[in-house]
């Protein structure tokens, strides 16, 4: 077990590694961050000045070591388009998208969950039928698309909710929320269906295959056989057994809700730490550029290290394997 | 700086009748709060509501007095005596005197300053009195008060206890937060990307200001949303609206198109100092001046104009637009769209076959770029010319074009001072240290360089604009650049918004009233 999770941990780490590595060599294929931050009337001299000031003028490898020396001591340096520290913006943004990701995970697990049984259970309906169709639509049109589809209708046809922003948000000990005000939960309403329609068809489907598959099982022959209500051999026996791989799915999709909630975030410009990595390739800022890349990677090697471990716990044929020979 | 707050209480005053709440919405946030830490429009165009300087521009571009009631020039020519104006203060309450000016001076001028370029024949500024100051200069300065409205006046009392007496363009001080003008408004909250906020300062010393008590500023970043934004009342004006959106919000109820030309022109350059073409052997045809008057020639600029600006912009000849100071009356004629003349030229040149060469164009940077570009390589074609086209974004291609990587390029150039001398100094002049700084192609005259100088100390304007005429009639004999047109400039706004655009896309809070 020792041997196994050391092993995965520093798979991990070597991953975070070349993950950084490679963000780094394709900074420069962005663009020069100096012209951003320089006005028309600059002059050569200054250009070089500026980007021996920012060790923009060292091969790329030695501005990677320099940033992890300097993000292994909890620096991950200063913004070019701010003038403020990288750690201090990230912060100040992260609830904006974390709200943003768990209301909309939430919205698309329990929507998902409800329109997947009754997809199953109406499996030959009329609505059944109108819903699987409608979700092709949620998983073949671009984000983008939805979102401004969303906003001409909501915002500005019926005029109902706000076409952008967060709304009213309130300061509770460093974390700025938009649950506590009827702005702040309007704002929020259009974002999280763009974010969440993807994954809320995709568990859809799920939960939908998997219902039909339990609903063949024989011990559901035998319960209907005995006559038990039809409403609780759906919701009792059947729901609960196709659960286990829906839950590992949404676990798995949290982590791809919080990093693609980039283009769902630029269209409704919502202040989160996606809209401010799209800001940074935009300007060159390569201090949150790099930063955001890392904290990406690491909560999908988190996640990754974290279901492996599990999966350790939980099937007995990875140990056989490490103890050679076994049965 | 406490991040949160305050957005939706503007939406909560907004619904009664009455409302002196203005939202507007640009593509770009500035920066920086301090105004000698950024050069660049989105930074002082919004500072220019905080901040003031000893001058200032009126509606009609025209310099105007501001923190200086007069100025006069000393001697012949030896510099620039101003007197201040007495009784402002700045929005901390402290009073803004000729100290202030000389700090101001220092700081802006200092080796960490963005803004030092405007001083570079300054030699010493030097406070007379409380509320006189001479600028002097190493040589005669007859456009010196034209070129420094956007230099801006800051308390050093303030600067000095908040530790800022030095703008930190890469790392950030006191003064990239907050702010502490004369101005017309003073800024009340600052959360960067996401919003600022303008409140109006009651002790201001000036009278015509409209009726905005609260200005709230928003980036929005994508141009649909903007569009969206402003249809749905979330904000009253946005900058800029696109091009394909203009006729329809034009015909939108509630809202209106404000339509008019921006000071920036539009023009190819071209490679005139390399002896090949981009990644070849073959000899260079741009150094021949007729091959640069073929491609002139062959550009169809009505039909651009009409179908990728939609109607919306005005044709260049010249560097600099009509309404600019300096502006050559004789010269306003582009060449003509003359295919056959430009197949003559072509031939002339020894090109009757034409050649295939490489076009950059910024795909990010001007409005409708890249398809401007796209239009140009069809038209070129018809007098077979093949060119390339590579279309990047803009953070790519400034340094594509300092590495010569291109043989004809787009270029878009507003000129700071209003005055036709601008682009001839840095898009003209041989390149050099700090002058002729963005003369990629590397066109080089004597004549012109000669001339240059001599018009940025000339006093006697009809001496000046005879040599500026001289410059101008060079470049369009010389074809140093196809100028194409002047960029328009497109805002929306609600029906109840009054206010007033600056050709310089400087958004000016003052002239807004909410009615």
């Amino acid at each position: 077990m020792l041997a196994y999770t050391i092993r995965r941990i520093a798979q991990s780490i070597f991953v975070l590694f070349v993950v950084g590595l490679v963000a780094f060599s394709m900074f420069r294929f962005v663009g020069d961050p100096v012209d951003n931050m320089l006005g028309q009337e600059r002059t050569q001299e200054d250009v070089e000045r500026l980007r021996e000031q920012l060790g923009l003028d060292q091969p790329f490898i030695v501005q990677y070591f320099r940033f992890l020396e300097q993000a292994a001591q909890g620096n991950f340096g200063l913004s070019y388009r701010q003038g403020r520290p990288v750690a201090e913006i990230l912060l100040e943004r992260a609830p904006a998208t974390l709200e943003l990701a768990f209301v909309s995970g939430m919205m698309a697990l329990a929507g998902g969950i409800a329109l997947g049984i009754f997809t199953a259970i109406r499996r030959r309906g009329f609505g059944a039928n109108v819903v699987m169709t409608l979700s092709l639509i949620g998983v073949s049109l671009p984000t983008f698309l939805i979102g401004i589809l969303l906003i001409y209708l909501f915002s500005v046809e019926l005029g109902w909710l706000p076409s952008f922003g967060r709304g009213e948000v309130v300061e509770v000990g460093g974390w700025t929320t938009g649950f506590l005000t009827a702005s702040g939960l309007k704002a929020l309403i259009l974002p999280s269906i763009t974010l969440g329609l993807y994954q809320m068809t995709l568990i859809m489907r799920l939960v939908r295959t998997e219902m039909l598959e339990v609903l063949r099982m024989d011990y559901i022959r035998f319960a209907r056989a005995r006559g038990l209500r039809e409403k609780s051999i759906n919701f009792r026996h059947a729901l609960k057994n196709t659960l286990v791989p829906v839950i590992t799915i949404t676990g798995l999709q949290l982590g791809s809700i919080i990093a693609f909630a980039i283009i769902t975030e630029t269209v409704f410009q919502w202040p989160g730490v996606g809209l401010l990595f799209i800001n940074a390739i935009q300007f060159v800022d390569i201090p949150v550029m790099a930063a955001y890349l890392m904290l990406i990677s690491v909560m999908f090697v988190g996640i990754n290290l974290i279901v492996d471990m599990l999966y350790f716990a939980i099937d007995p044929r990875l140990r056989a394997d490490r103890t050679s020979g076994g049965h | 700086m406490k991040p949160a707050l305050l957005l939706a209480v503007a939406c909560a005053i907004a619904t009664p009748a009455v409302s002196e709440t203005f939202h507007w919405a640009g593509t770009t946030d500035p920066n920086t709060m301090d105004p000698h830490a950024g050069n660049s429009a989105p930074v002082l165009g919004f500072l220019n509501n905080i901040y003031e300087g000893l001058v200032r521009r009126g509606t009609d571009m025209a310099i105007e007095p501001s923190l200086a009631t007069s100025w006069e020039p000393i001697g012949n020519g030896e510099g620039w005596r101003f007197i201040l104006r007495e009784g402002v203060t700045f929005h901390d309450g402290s009073d803004f005197n000729a100290e202030d000016v000389v700090f101001s001076y220092q700081r802006a001028a200092s080796e960490a300053s963005d803004v030092r370029s405007w001083f570079a024949s300054v030699t010493d500024v030097v406070a007379v009195d409380d509320y006189t100051v001479d600028i002097l200069t190493s040589n005669p300065q007859p456009i010196f008060p034209d070129s420094i409205a956007n230099w801006m006046m800051m308390d050093s009392g303030w600067t000095m206890a908040s530790s800022a007496d030095l703008p930190a363009p890469g790392e950030g001080n006191f003064a990239t937060l907050n702010a502490n003008g004369t101005g017309p408004y003073v800024l009340a909250e600052r959360q960067p990307g996401l919003e600022t906020v303008l409140e109006p300062f009651e002790g201001w010393w000036g009278e015509e200001r409209g009726n905005v008590t609260r200005g709230i500023f928003t980036p929005i970043d994508n141009s649909a949303t903007a569009v969206a934004a402003l249809l749905a009342g979330d904000v009253d004006m946005i900058n800029p609206v696109p091009v394909q959106d203009a006729d329809r919000l034009d015909g939108v109820d509630g809202v209106r198109l404000i339509r008019g030309t921006e000071a920036r022109v539009i023009m190819f350059g071209f490679s005139q100092d390399k002896d090949t073409l981009f990644g070849t052997d073959d000899a260079n045809p741009f150094l021949d001046v007729r091959v640069r008057q073929a491609v002139a020639h062959a550009i169809n600029v009505p039909a651009i104009l009409q179908t990728i600006m939609r109607g919306s912009a005005e044709p260049a000849a010249q560097l600099v637009g009509a309404e600019m100071n300096g502006f050559s009356e004789g010269l306003a004629m582009r060449p003509g769209l003359d295919l056959d003349r430009a197949r003559a030229l072509l031939t002339d040149a020894g090109y009757p076959d034409g050649f295939s060469f490489l076009l950059k164009c910024p795909n990010d940077r001007y409005i409708n770029d890249e398809s401007v570009c796209q239009a140009t390589v069809a038209m070129l074609a018809q007098i077979g010319l093949d060119a390339q086209l590579d279309a990047i974004p803009v953070s790519n291609y400034w340094p594509e074009l300092r590495e010569d990587n291109y043989d004809m390029y787009l270029l878009g150039w507003s000129p700071g001072t209003f005055d036709a001398e601008h682009p001839f100094r840095f898009l003209v002049h041989t390149p050099q240290d700090n002058i002729g700084t963005w003369n990629f192609g590397g066109y080089s005259n004597a004549r012109v360089d000669e001339l240059i100088p001599a018009i940025q100390s000339e006093i006697d304007p009809v001496a000046r604009q005879a040599m500026l005429d001289e410059v101008a009639a060079t470049v369009q004999d010389d074809v140093v650049y196809v100028p194409l047109y002047i960029q328009p400039l497109l805002w929306g706004a609600a029906d109840n918004i009054e206010l007033t655009q600056r050709v310089d896309n400087f958004f000016i809070l003052r002239w807004v009233t909410v009615e």
